[in-house]
């Protein structure tokens, strides 16, 4: 051999777009479990819920007066907030299942989790519309037929025009999204010993933030503060903690590397 | 010939044990190289590696002249089956084949078609619900279909059974033939896919043992057959890699022959023949001489290496 060996030079990838959507697609290959599960443990919640309302419609008496009251009373349920627990667990495992499969695949860690928060804001969006969709339906239907509330909760602002509430939702959708990337992240470089360590942590942080706020006796401020942001602001200051954990996901993953 | 990979001085730890211990190669652009060794020896790693997946402890990786890791140019060209990989739980075989092909800018649909119907593989039926031979077949699917310019198969065999695996060779020769690429397979099936290998690089306990053209290993060594007596006085104080023995008969594999000593064998009566590539592999990673087992017990032994 005379000649030199050449070294032949680097492609070009394909543009970042369709690298990201390939990921989101990947996420979306089976949609049981990201998209499907979720709808259907709505839909047994909303079951149960039509059962209770319709136990204490029927056992409360028939005035006007009461009625009102016992419907106001289901505007405190906490039953649709389980689905948005749910979104963190699908999160932990999307990242989990995925991420081996992706980087087989040819993907890098970067087009991977950028893929990913792609797929979760498409998600949390799709899901707030449907959410705020089903809250018109329930008043629509005054309460499906039993002054119930599930998806109008005081927890989205009853008086809130629609777009506002339908904001409120996306970012709590989007929270827990954000969460779970984080805690699925970890999971993937650390396992169950790093996510654990991290609770023990995070446990202790919250304890002396909570100690320190009793000890300087600022519980007042601390309530004035939420006053003062207002609901809409609260909502809007969660979006700060989604971003915090989004990039601490990305942090976490670019030295991931797939276990067996 | 162009470097599509090159290697040097590259290693990984993990805690206090060299998986990979300095390692310095280079493939070249089209080739089929068999990446052998013992189980444990690094060649999931190396491959690991290679692929970005893993990051070295020290040493540098240029595939296509750039480092792979998180090198979204150079990993779409890049298609790593692993005996080992992951799939989500919920997957379905036809799920990991419905999104294969957004990953690999060259996948031929046809040829995959073609292949799910010779291997019979169940896409309704769930990857770990699999057989490990139908898990196996998926990932052959995909990295032959996937027409990687750089592919890696890690011992891509792993349950299936002698028609399939029969299958795998003919299609990966048939299709390299047509769609000329470089293909790593690594493996310790030796003698089954020594047919197919153009190049092997051995390794173990992380060290590279072998970087060499298959044939000029199957020509380091030869097997003399023929009487006794005979053999043993042609092989003299010649080092002894495997020694058989049937009754009077005795085949010895020594180093290289020159031709004139080759000629002299022959005159003396004695068969020359081929070594197999798995028993100079397996020679070179134990740096034993011979297979207990098949060895008879005889008081002449040759005192071994």
């Amino acid at each position: 051999m005379t000649a030199l060996p050449l070294t032949l030079a680097a492609p070009s990838a394909r543009p970042l777009g369709s690298r990201l959507v390939n990921v989101a697609r990947l996420h979306a290959a089976n949609p049981f479990t990201i998209f499907w599960t979720p709808l259907y443990v709505v839909g047994l919640i909303f079951a149960a819920n039509w059962v209770i309302w319709w136990i204490v419609r029927t056992a409360a008496p028939n005035n006007p007066e009461t009625v009102q009251g016992v419907s106001n009373g289901f505007q405190y349920s906490g039953a649709s907030l389980w689905i948005f627990v749910y979104m963190m667990v699908i999160a932990i495992m999307a990242m989990n299942a995925s991420f081996s499969l992706a980087l087989g695949f040819g993907s890098t860690r970067r087009d991977f989790i950028l893929g990913t928060g792609l797929t979760f804001v498409g998600l949390a969006a799709l899901y707030s519309l449907i959410y705020i969709l089903l809250a018109g339906i329930e008043t629509w239907t005054g309460g499906w037929g039993l002054g119930g509330a599930m998806f109008n909760s005081i927890f989205f602002g009853l008086e809130s025009p629609w777009w506002l509430r339908l904001f409120h939702v996306f970012a709590l959708f989007l929270f827990f999204f954000a969460i779970g990337s984080a805690f699925g992240s970890m999971y993937v470089r650390w396992k169950a010993r790093g996510l654990s360590l991290f609770f023990v942590i995070l446990s202790a942080v919250l304890l002396g933030i909570v100690a320190l706020i009793t000890v300087t006796a600022s519980w007042p401020a601390v309530g004035e503060f939420f006053v003062a942001v207002g609901f809409t602001g609260a909502y809007a200051l969660s979006l700060v903690i989604s971003v915090i954990a989004g990039v601490s996901a990305y942090g976490i993953l670019r030295k991931a590397t797939p276990r067996s | 010939m162009s470097t599509i990979v090159e290697v040097r001085g590259l290693t990984k730890r993990f805690g206090s044990l060299a998986a990979v211990d300095d390692v310095s190669f280079r493939l070249e652009e089209g080739g089929i190289y068999g990446l052998l060794g013992r189980n444990g020896a690094g060649k999931t790693t190396l491959m690991s590696l290679l692929t970005g997946q893993e990051f070295a402890t020290s040493g540098t990786i240029t595939v296509w002249g750039e480092s792979p890791v998180e090198n979204a140019g150079v990993l779409e060209r890049v298609c790593f089956i692993k005996e080992s990989q992951k799939y989500p739980d919920d997957f379905k075989a036809k799920h990991v084949l419905k999104i294969a092909p957004r990953f690999f800018p060259n996948w031929d649909q046809d040829f995959a078609d073609r292949l799910i119907e010779e291997f019979r593989v169940p896409v309704d039926r769930k990857m770990k619900k699999l057989s490990r031979g139908q898990f196996s077949a998926v990932g052959v699917i995909v990295g032959l279909a996937s027409r990687a310019p750089l592919t890696f198969f890690d011992e891509p065999y792993l349950g299936l059974d002698a028609i399939a695996r029969q299958l795998f060779y003919d299609r990966l020769l048939a299709d390299y033939s047509e769609h000329p690429r470089t293909i790593v397979l690594s493996t310790h099936l030796i003698d089954e896919v020594s047919d197919l290998l153009e190049h092997v690089i051995v390794i173990d306990d992380g060290a590279l043992l072998v970087d060499s053209p298959a044939d000029e290993l199957r020509g380091s060594a030869t097997t003399v057959v023929g009487g006794r007596d005979a053999v043993e006085r042609f092989v003299g104080s010649r080092e002894v890699l495997h020694r058989d023995a049937i009754g009077g008969l005795v085949s010895l594999t020594v180093a290289g022959l020159s031709p004139a000593e080759q000629q002299a064998a022959r005159a003396a009566g004695l068969e020359l023949g081929p070594v197999s590539l798995q028993q100079l592999v397996v020679r070179l990673t134990t740096g034993r001489a011979v297979d207990f087992q098949e060895q008879p017990t005889d008081t002449d032994k040759e005192p071994r290496a």
